[in-house]
């Protein structure tokens, strides 16, 4: 692992005089495995994020709609990136927004937060921040109380990742 | 550091019945658990993995987090100020341990 990461650096260097973005999905691609180490596998196994969705949605048709994300396109740091979920949906008493759930496609576990609300907050919005283990879609999909679900997808390049890696 | 210490901020006027944002911060390290020290020891997972919003006695905002929310989770959301009452917000993490603070909504 020491000598890896030594070669690593080396190569890094000479990566990122040739060719900038090169180098990046190299030191990426040495980052990942150490995710993925075989004492926490069991417990930290990467699911896709078509997987998840399948999971939690089963089939259900998600409308690219009235939805937005707000999260930075950079973001320097990938422990700290903050998103703001909001919608122009109603939040009636018998039609509102029942959950919003935040994903980002490239953690080790994409499923990052649920979120229950109702008709009490009024407006249908969230804001959190949280950490990307790499460059990759930051997701959200709301639900309303009717059962319809809605989403929007904003990519977020992450520059250094945010998962201990 | 203090593990646990809240903030909650909502406007200082609030009209009956407006929607108002509120921001809340909580102090709290969040470890992921896939993270090493130097001498190459995993440090134990450590988050805020429930969050409950309370508006007098109803529980109107929830949230379930994994270990993917950044350290001191900084939130905001609306609340439709209707009523006197306190916005009490509690977080638990997964070592047991339970933080808790409110402040007084008086819409006039």
């Amino acid at each position: 692992m020491e000598r890896e990461e030594k070669e690593l650096a080396l190569t890094r260097r000479a990566f990122i005089k040739s060719a900038g973005a090169a180098g990046a999905m190299f030191l990426m691609a040495g980052a990942l495995p150490s995710l993925a180490r075989p004492a926490l596998a069991a417990a930290r196994q990467t699911e896709s994020i078509n997987d998840v969705l399948k999971r939690q949605y089963g089939g259900r048709k998600i409308n690219m709609s009235h939805v937005n994300i707000n999260a930075p396109i950079i973001a320097e740091n990938g422990a700290v990136v903050p998103v703001t979920i909001s919608s122009d949906l109603p939040m009636g008493k018998d039609d509102y927004v029942k959950s919003i759930k935040v994903y980002a496609d490239g953690n080790p576990e994409p499923y990052v937060a649920g979120i229950s609300l109702t008709p009490a907050n009024g407006k249908a919005g969230f804001a959190l921040r949280i950490k990307m283990a790499k460059t990759s879609n930051v997701r959200a999909v709301l639900e309303t109380s009717k059962g319809k679900l809605y989403g929007a997808v904003k990519s977020v390049k992450v520059t250094i990742g945010g998962c201990g890696g | 550091m203090v593990i646990g210490r809240i903030k909650i901020r909502v406007p200082s006027v609030i009209k009956k019945g407006e929607v108002v944002p509120v921001m809340a911060l909580v102090t709290h390290p969040m470890e992921t658990g896939l993270r090493k020290t130097k001498d190459g020891k995993v440090v134990p997972a450590y988050f805020i993995n429930d969050v409950d919003v309370f508006y007098g006695n109803d529980r109107i905002t929830h949230c379930d987090w994994t270990y993917a929310i950044s350290a001191n989770p900084f939130i905001s959301f609306y609340l439709k100020a209707d009523k006197a009452a306190p916005l009490k917000i509690v977080y638990k993490d997964n070592k047991g341990g339970v933080y808790q603070q409110s402040v007084q909504i008086n819409p006039r």
